[in-house]
This record gives C-alpha cells, structure tokens and sequence, in this order.
C-alpha cells in the first residue's frame, strides 16, 4: 500500500518537475500543488520531493514549516477558512466575526472539524482593509463580514458554492482617480514609444521623471535600473514584487487586477532597459484568486508579440514573464527575501551589500519593483517624464497610490500628489476626527493629531500608501498590540533583535494592559526598540518597533498605569 | 562585480547552494586592489572585499561574534558583531560588510554596546539552564561574553523551566536545544559543510527552532555522527554522549581489567584541554595520566592502525589483481578506505550502491577491539567477558561504531565505549591530574609503541601515506625514502579538500613471505601507475563519489581515503573545542613532528604486527581466521527516512 503511494507520489512529483523545473526553485511551486491536492505536506511527500530535487528532506520541511499557507502538522479541511486579523480588519470587528465562526463550526481558531471539512485559521492582511472584517476561503473573498453572514457562508460553502450569495472578487473602491489611473492607455500601447528609445534613453526618461519606488522605501528607480543595466551578466532577471504583505495596503492588487496590462508593460520596458529575458512577477499567496487572471493576461500578450521573441519587432529584444506564488509569509515583501523564496528557499532577507542589481536571483543582476513602480515606469515612457514630473513636490515626484482604511467615512483607493498634508488627505477621506493616523502600514509611523500638518513624501513622511485613520475613541495600546503581535509572527526569526526584540516588546505590552509595567522597564523596551532598528539584520526587524515607539511617545498618558477591568 | 565566497568558494556569488548560507563576498574582479579602512581612528590598507571583522581582527581590535564561524560560510544573523560605519543609517554585521570604499568603523560607540547588551540579554532570557550543570562550562562563547559584557541580572527575564528537554536517543550526538541562541552554526555545518542535512531552522517568527526531519529523534535521523556540529555548537546545546561514569564504574569495579587504547589525533591535542596552545603532543604523559585514573593497561591503537595497512593494503593489492589480472568486474576500483566510521555511515546512507568499494577491514578501533578480547585474553589468561576496552578517540561517530551489531566478532562488544579527547580530559581533571606535569611513560605490552605510520592515520592523508610507505616497499622492495625525501609523501599531506597523486611502479621486488600465500608475482604491477586519492569532510567525499559514478579522473584512481571530518582525525567530532583550520594544522604540525621521531616508520616494520601474524593470525594477512575478527561488512541504509 505505501509502496503504490509512493510510487503514485513520486510520478507526481516528475510531473511537476516538468512543469516548474528541475532545480530547488522549483519547490515552492511544488509544495503548493501537493499542499492543494493532499491537504498536508506528510514527511512522505516532504522526503520524495527532496530527493527529486536534490535536496535535503529537512531543507523542504524548513521551507514548508516558514510559509503559513503550507502545512506540514495537521491536515487542514476542505476549506479553509481564513480570517484577517491585521490592524484594518480588527479595527472593523474582527474579533465578534470570529467568536462566530467558533460558535457555529464548534472548533477554535487553529483547528479543523472532525469531518474534515472545514479549517479556521487566522491569517494576517488579506488586502481588503477597506472592506474588513475580510475572510479567505480556498481562494475566495468574503467582505465586510458580519457575525450575522457567517452561517450562510458555511452554507455556501457546504453547497460548494453551487449557489453562492456572494459576488466572487470584491473590487476595491476607488475614491479618488489622478492622471496615471486616468490615463490608462490602451493594449499594446504601454510598450511603443519604450521600444522605439534606446535602453540607456529608457532610464534616461525614467531619470528625468525622477521616479521613485513605490514600495515605500523611495529608491531611485533609474539608479536600480541603471546598476543592473551596467551590471555585466548574460543573464538577468525583473522581478515585480506584488507580495503586498503591508497592513493596510490594497491598491496593488486593485492595479493587478485592473491595471494589469500596464504592468506587464512596465515589466517588459524594464526587461528592455536592463538587458533581461526573463521576469518574475512574484504574487502573494493572499491573491491566489488573481492567478487565472494574470495567467490570461500574460498569455494575451504572448499571443499579441508583446512577450516572447523579438517583441513588436525588435530584433533580438525576448522577454517573458513566469508568475509565481508566495505562500503567506509577509517578509517576502523585503526584496532579498522575495528572491529566496523565488529560489525554492526559507524567505530569509540576505546580507546586504551585495545587492540584487548585482547578485540576485540565481546569483543574477536582477531588479525588484513594486506593482505600482511598473505602471508608473510605463505612463512615463508612454507620455514623458515631463508630464509626470508635474505632480508631487521636488523630491518626490508624481502622484501616489493611497490606500485608506480604519475609522473614515470613505475608505479606498486615492490617487494623490506627492506633498499632501495628512491634514488635507484627512479631509478628503472623511477622517477628521482622528487622534492619529498609522501612515505606512505596521512598519510605519503612528502621526499624531499635533503632527498632522507634516507632507507625505519621500523628504517627510514615506510610505508604501498605506494609511490607516484611528478615531477618537480608539485604544492606542491595542493598536500596538496588534502591531506586535503581528512583527511576532513575521519576523524571518533569523536575526536575534528582531526574533527576540518583537516578542519582548509584546509582552511589555501585556504587561501595560494590565497596568504592572514600571516607567523604568518601559524605558528599558525604548531602547531595546532602538537597538532593534539599528542592529536588526532586514528592514523588516529595523522597523517593527516604529509603531510602538510612536505610540509610546504620544500616548504614554493613555497607556500607563492601567487598571484592568474585572474579569 | 562578481562575487566568491572566501569559504565555500561558490562562483555563483554571495550565497552558498544552501539558503541563507550566505558567504562573505569577496570581488574578484579587484583582487590585488587595496583599500582604506579606519577602525577606531587606526587606518589601515586591507584587499578590497575584506570583511570588517577580519580587518579589525589584522589590527588586533577584538569584534565579539557568535553565528560567525572561520570554518562556515558568512551567516549575518546573531547581530553581535554590529559596528557603527559613518554615513550609515543601521549598524553593519563586521562579519558580513565587505569593505569595498573606504569606510570609517567605530567598534564600541554606545549604540554598538547597547546593541550588543541588548542582543546578549535577549538570546539569555530563552537560554534555559545553568552554567554549572552545563558540560561547556568555562568553555562557552555564550557565557564569556556574557562575562565580557557585564552582564549581572537578566533584563528581559529568564526562563526557569526546560521548554523542550534533552534528545539522549543517538549513540553520538546529546541535543539539548533549551541552549541553542539560534545562531545556526549546526545548520551551516551539517548541510553546507558535511552535506549530511539533519538540522534546519524550522518555523519563523519568534516560533523558530533548529530542528530535525519531521522531528524525530537523533537515532532515527540520517546522521553520521561526526559531531562536526558539536565542535562548532557555541554553547551546550549539542554535546557528545558521555560514558566516562561507565567507564569510572568499571575502574571502581576490582573484577574488571580495564584497558584503554589510545588514538593518534587525542594526544596532539589533548594539551589544549590544560590550557596549551594547540600543536603539542603529550603522548607519554597522557600514558602516565591513564594508569593514574586507574586504567589497567594503556594501549597505542597505533598499532593496530599499522595492522589496518597490512590487511587494507594486502586486500588493495589482491582487488587490483582480481581487477586487472582476472578481469573480475565484481572487484571494485577503487578501493575506499573504512577507518573513519562517520564515512562509512555517508557512504551506506547515500551511496549505498557505491558499497562494494569500501575496503573490508575494521577500522584500528575495532580491529584493536577485537584482538583485547581474544589475542590479549588469550596471552595474558583473562576471561573476556571480565575485560572493559575503552578507546580514546578524536570521535563521536566511534561512539555509534563499537555500538554497531555486527562489531562482536570476539563473542563480546568488541570495543565497550569510545571516549573523546574532551570527555578523558575530563575525567583526569576529576583527579586532579595536570596533564602537562606528568611523568612520560611508554605504552604497554604485548602491543608496545607501534610506527610514525600509525601516528599519521590522525591527519587528513595519513592513511594514504602510511599506505603508499607499505605498498611500495612490499611491491618494489626498494626503500620509500628513495622517493620521498625522508619518506615524507607531500602530494597527500595539506588540506586540500581533494588532493591526488600518483605513484609509477617502475620495478618490482620479490613477494615477501608473509604475502607469498596470496600472489605468485608482482610481474602484473610492474609499469601500472599506482593514482590515488585523499578526501576529507564529507562535502568533498560526495563529490569524489559523484565524479567517481561520472567516470570523471578520479574513477581511475585505485585507492582513495576518505575520512569525514575536515582536517581527518585530528579535526574529529570529540577534539577539543575551539575549531578552526589554523587550530587543526598546528595539530598536523605536532602528529607529523611524532612521527619523524618515531624510530620505526613504516607499518609492515612494527615488531609487534609481526608477532601478532606468526603468533595468532598465522594464516597472514586477509586469512581466515583475520577475516573472521578483522574484517566485517557494511549495510546499505539509503536515505530515507519515511
């Protein structure tokens, strides 16, 4: 019996060898499809997969034990019901959503039921901040949950979705349009004018633009594209990282879904730019339900010249683009720890230097861009740097994509200019009783109300668009607490302040909920917060005490000296 | 600028095959260029790519390091080794910043103290245990930098009860991961090093662990137990199974005859353990010390090591005949060595198809073993079943051997317990013993003091060596030194991962009696070109042993020595703790040293083996009754677990 499985297996496994490659990056990809089709990743398949590989059984189970979507403990169910609890959705009322799943499948978070059907999980941002309580089942979306919907949509999943009450995927609103989302150019257009420039005019015109990444950390766009193009290498990669893993951050997978072709473009343009045949476009696990949609647009273009060989004509100009998957590990977001995962391994940020514009995937000069980052690139070769440069302020040119959520009258997606006061975009989002604004997501800044006249741009305030308003009523110390509970968890766990610094930081706070921390151990978690952004090996653990920290310097009246309510 | 790892010598750049094994880049495209560097206002001109911490350390300015390891490639990730780099933001890991611009460094500003308090008090609070009851007490980079750092109460707590317990289940290897600070150090070495794969980090966030495949104890892990994991362990959290209250237990027992046989590697070393620096042999004081805790009789496994040459190159000359006389295509060439049992269990775990190269003789361990219970007994008139053998040894993996079924061959275990260099140390400090004060003493008879051949099996090409001084001699009947100055054979010495040489039988002597009974001439040597190979550490044996199934250059050798830790012996699982490749050639230095003082030098010239042949084994060498307590056989394992 076990033989035939095994043999059964091990067929299987060829199968998607064939399909992935035969190297270690092909293992995510593998341990995702046996994952779906087994519902746990057993030792068997785990050791067989290794050795199809050429790899060590306990390299898979590392891998397979670091991304939350994989599952190597406890087979899940049938579905698996996954509910948000970052920051946006809590704020919306996470917690009375999942006192009702409890209740009505007669399992805790974290269990499966015993007819094996159903899973509850608990997962972190699932990029629907602005229509929270969000749930995920398999890969389909749940908005603006209530604990009054939770029975039917056990219903509809033991109806198997026959009749679902449900629409499928839930767009995002968006609020507000600016020139790029008005400018939308038509198929094919995106890539013309790119082709027609020389690649060295390519980042010239992206210079001039002066663009800057759209992930948060504001980056030279051209300066990237310009290293990696001098970078002297047969073989490089572009690398879109669409692994939007930032509490309270939606606008990519909006633009994934309705700006895809200018993405692909922007790929492509940058493929030009650098001298590269090969893209990846790394999609989070999280937006699995996008899959069949990029997988379509890819092959449209395919079908059009616009990927492949000698595209729109251009001689000896290849470039295709492979979709991948994460696996629910919001670290990957951090672009060294994108490209290890892409290579099959446990998505732990690299030592920097070296850089990925000189060693990145495979060893490859490879440049990592954001979503947003990608369309803007192509507007700009479409309509000039000039046109873009228009908007936003001297240092941070163009317009941004914001996602707003938490306690607003009008959550979404804005399109603003760069240099905007949190003042001005409180008003515009219907959140001016606010006491403070979290302004890029949990690794960003708590701004509180005294601070609101600061701009949002590269030279004040950065941020990857994630904007998330408390009201006057919210508990600042239960939004650190989210926060932390949230680094505790995603940290890589490889560098010790991070690893150790977050799970420290939590229980500090734990011991402020219940009113027993001394001004002097707060002191003491001040600095160790210090010593966490600076000795932290990845941006992530730099900055995973910043929330915190804010909080603690503005609020310190609302959170010390506690007395708990009685139990 | 392309990269390569100084280590493991990746072209592919910064990172090793394995993850987050990231290498220490070093440009080689501005090989030669120097630059400038100011640590702590001194500047300095270092080569271009030249780590931080090794630019401090050319300037004698000490960087604390943990997850740093000479011996493994650059891992970044215990954050000790933070220094403030003017114009940067972030503290930078000395060990992981190449410099390639020239930097100013400062190693000891208060934000680089903060950090490195803070990082110490962090990986202290999850560190469960005392010092004390710890077997690396005094010997522990946690502890002396916590003493270096002043550390005096534990800032973010401490916890006070055991959360996953000690794994007692391998013959070899105690895991007591309560210790482990997560700094990966076994990881690197088991997967990047050894190319074993029993560690990996587990799970993430604050829930990461160092775990094994599915969680299963040691013994049921594919682990060879070099114990190359426990050398570079920085705190207890990986030790060798220690048996010394046995051992003690049988010394205390009157009825028991207890003898010991010592190992080459342990005496070039064991000085380190009493605060010498590496590279001095205390052979014959250690000697003294044994009979002082209470050994009956202290042995050289030496001499049985002499005794290996004779029936290992006896079986290499009559496989080559089967080969290349007999055209027998069932007797595999090479012939591969099967002293170091951490090999053998590589080989039956991942080339198990690859077994019938592996030479059938013991290793000297239990082949000494062997011949306590029957030749000794029988000699000296003592019931076997009342003698207790005890072998020091530089190993962990002989722990598992002596412990192997088919290790009985004279009615009884063979070898009753492998004991490491650290563990007898130990054990004479429990009586007060200072090792370096001792009176010289030889070893004892009926084995006596064996050959410099013998001593040489404690470094990496030593087997080969001895070998090559055996066989020729037998073969050609001329002298080695007529070759090898001071029969000293260079190409097989160093520590190269894989080194080859090759050795031209122009001449052949007579067949000398004591090999008369197995081959009529060595008409059929005569002109062959004898190529042989040496491999240390198990990552290179696996690429000897894919070349070999490749038919690359080395499938042409005829012998091959493999031995699975880096360095051979004296770089063995049960040395003494610190390791680096420096440490293990001054132990070189020092084995080397003995065996040119040694007055015989060559295996088949040991009195004592030759007694032992006209006495006991008087069939010869690969005769029957040698067979029966010499030789054994192997057991294809694979490599699958579930």
């Amino acid at each position: 019996m076990q033989l035939v499985e095994r043999e059964k297996l091990d067929k299987r496994i060829e199968t998607l060898k064939q399909c992935y490659g035969n190297d270690r990056s092909a293992l995510l990809p593998i341990l995702q499809d046996l994952q779906a089709e087994y519902g746990l990743l057993t030792g068997l398949i785990m050791q067989e997969t290794a050795h199809a590989l050429g790899i060590h059984p306990v390299e898979v189970e590392g891998v397979a034990t670091f991304y939350s979507f994989l599952r190597t403990d406890q087979k899940q169910g049938k579905y698996v019901i996954r509910l948000c609890r970052t920051i946006s959705c809590d704020l919306a009322g996470k917690a009375r959503v999942a006192r009702q799943f409890e209740n009505e499948l007669g399992i805790r978070f974290g269990e499966t039921t015993k007819d094996g059907l159903f899973t509850l999980e608990y997962t972190n941002c699932l990029g629907m901040c602005d229509q929270g309580p969000a749930v995920m089942i398999n890969d389909r979306l749940f908005a603006k949950v209530t604990p009054q919907m939770v029975p039917q949509i056990i219903m509809d999943c033991r109806q198997d979705f026959l009749k679902t009450v449900f629409p499928e995927i839930t767009p995002s609103d968006v609020q507000k349009e600016g020139p790029i989302l008005k400018n939308a150019l038509p198929f094919g257009e995106g890539l013309k004018k790119a082709l027609t420039l020389s690649r060295s005019d390519v980042i010239a015109t992206i210079r001039e633009a002066g663009l800057k990444g759209r992930g948060g950390a504001g980056f030279p766009t051209a300066t990237k594209w310009q290293l990696a193009g001098t970078a002297v290498s047969d073989t490089k990669y572009v690398v879109c990282n669409a692994d939007e893993g930032e509490p309270g951050t939606f606008k990519d997978r909006y633009l994934l879904h309705a700006q895809t072709d200018l993405l692909l473009a922007g790929m492509t343009i940058a493929g030009y730019a650098i001298g590269a045949q090969k893209g990846y476009l790394y999609l989070r696990g999280e937006y699995l339900y996008l899959r069949k949609h990029l997988e379509k647009s890819i092959e449209k273009r395919r079908q059009s010249g616009l990927l492949g060989k000698d595209i729109q004509g251009k001689k000896g100009f290849s470039f295709d683009v492979e979709l991948r998957l994460g696996a629910g590990a919001y670290i990957c977001g951090e672009e060294t720890a994108l490209i290890e995962s892409l290579e099959g391994q446990r998505g732990e940020p690299r030592n920097r230097p070296p850089f990925p514009v000189d060693t990145g995937f495979m060893g490859n000069p490879t440049i990592v861009n954001n979503v947003e980052t990608f369309i803007d690139a192509a507007i700009i070769c479409a309509k000039g740097p000039a046109w873009f440069a228009e908007y936003g302020t001297e240092k941070s040119k163009g317009t941004k994509l914001f996602s707003i959520s938490g306690d607003c009258k009008k959550p979404g997606i804005y399109e603003l200019p760069f240099g905007i006061t949190v003042q001005e975009l409180l008003e515009e989002v219907g959140g001016e009783d606010a006491k403070a604004v979290q302004i890029g997501g949990a690794s960003g800044h708590c701004i509180p109300a005294p601070e609101f006249k600061r701009n949002i741009a590269f030279e004040d305030i950065s941020s990857g668009g994630s904007i998330i308003v408390f009201g006057k009523n919210r508990d600042m110390l239960q939004v650190a607490k989210n926060f932390m509970e949230f680094f505790t968890e995603e940290s890589c766990g490889q560098c010790t302040p991070c690893r150790e610094g977050n799970i420290k930081i939590l229980e500090g706070i734990e011991l402020l909920e219940k009113g027993r921390c001394s001004t002097s151990y707060l002191n003491e978690l001040i600095r160790l917060g210090e010593t966490m952004q600076l000795a932290s090996k990845c941006g992530l653990g730099q900055s995973s005490p910043n929330a915190f920290l804010s909080i603690v310097e503005h609020f310190k009246n609302e959170i010390l000296g506690r007395v708990p309510e009685a139990v | 600028m392309p990269m390569k790892c100084k280590v493991c010598d990746d072209s592919r750049g910064a990172k090793s095959t394995a993850g987050q094994r990231i290498c220490t880049p070093v440009d080689t495209d501005a090989i030669g260029a120097m630059i400038k560097v100011t640590i702590d206002g001194r500047a300095v001109e270092v080569p271009m790519g030249t780590t931080i911490l090794d630019a401090a350390r050319m300037m004698g300015i000490r960087i604390p390091t943990l997850c740093y390891h000479d011996d493994l490639c650059i891992s970044g990730v215990c954050r000790i080794c933070v220094v403030e780099v003017e114009g940067m933001r972030t503290l930078q890991a000395s060990c992981a910043f190449p410099i390639t611009s020239p930097i100013k460094v400062h190693t000891h500003t208060r934000k680089v103290r903060q950090a490195r308090r803070h990082i110490l008090d962090l990986m202290l609070s999850k560190h469960y245990g005392e010092c004390y009851s710890c077997v690396r007490n005094n010997n522990c980079e946690l502890q002396s930098l916590a003493e270096e750092y002043g550390v005096d109460f534990y800032r973010f707590g401490h916890v006070d009860k055991p959360k996953t317990g000690r794994d007692n289940s391998s013959y070899a290897i105690v895991r007591d991961m309560d210790k482990c600070i997560l700094c990966r150090r076994c990881v690197r070495t088991c997967v990047d090093l050894q190319e074993v794969g029993v560690f990996e980090a587990m799970g993430k966030g604050d829930r990461t662990e160092i775990g094994t495949f599915m969680d299963k104890p040691m013994i049921e892990e594919i682990c060879i137990n070099c114990g190359q994991c426990i050398n570079r362990c920085p705190t207890g959290a990986l030790h060798a199974k220690d048996p010394s209250d046995e051992i003690w237990a049988a010394i205390d027992d009157p009825k028991k005859h207890v003898v010991i046989q010592t190992a080459p590697a342990p005496r070039s070393a064991i000085g380190e353990c009493f605060g010498l620096e590496p590279g001095h042999a205390l052979t014959f004081e250690m000697n003294t010390a044994l009979r002082y805790c209470g050994f009956d009789k202290v042995f050289d496994t030496n001499f049985s090591a002499d005794l290996t040459i004779i029936e290992e190159g006896t079986e290499l000359l009559l496989r080559l005949y089967r080969a290349l006389v007999n055209k027998d295509p069932s007797a595999a060439v090479p012939q591969f060595t099967s002293c170091s049992p951490g090999w053998v269990k590589y080989i039956e775990h991942f080339y198990p198809e690859m077994l019938p190269h592996v030479s059938s003789a013991k290793s000297p361990q239990q082949m000494f073993g062997a011949l306590i219970k029957t030749y000794y007994a029988q000699i000296h008139k003592i019931d076997p079943a009342d003698i207790v053998t005890v072998a020091l040894m530089p190993c962990t993996a002989k722990k598992f051997e002596c412990n192997r079924p088919e290790m009985r061959d004279s009615g009884f275990k063979d070898v009753d317990y492998g004991l490491t260099t650290r563990e007898l140390a130990q054990m004479m400090k429990e009586t007060g013993i200072e090792l370096t004060q001792m009176e010289k003493s030889d070893f004892d008879d009926p084995f006596g003091t064996a050959t410099g051949s013998g001593v040489i099996f404690g470094a990496t090409g030593g087997v080969m060596e001895a070998a090559i001084r055996t066989v020729y001699e037998l073969v050609t009947g001329d002298f080695i030194e007529n070759l090898f100055e001071k029969a000293r054979v260079l190409p097989v010495r160093g520590f190269e991962g894989i080194r080859r040489a090759e050795l031209p039988i122009e001449k052949v002597g007579p067949v000398p009696d004591l090999l008369k009974p197995l081959v009529p001439n060595w008409d059929w040597v005569k002109g062959v070109t004898l190529k042989v190979a040496v491999a240390h550490g198990t990552a290179n044996a696996k690429k000897v042993l894919e070349d070999i199934k490749a038919g690359g250059p080395l499938s042409e050798c005829h012998f091959i020595e493999f031995m699975a830790c880096p360095g051979g012996c004296l770089g063995g699982g049960g040395m003494p703790i610190p390791t680096s490749e420096e440490i293990r050639a001054a132990r070189a230095r020092a084995i080397y040293q003995e065996d040119e003082s040694s007055a015989v030098r060559k295996s088949h010239l040991n009195p004592a083996v030759t007694a032992l042949y006209e006495k006991f084994l008087k069939e010869g060498p690969c005769g029957h009754k040698s067979h029966h307590l010499l030789h054994t056989e192997y057991t294809a394992r694979g490599r699958k677990v579930v």
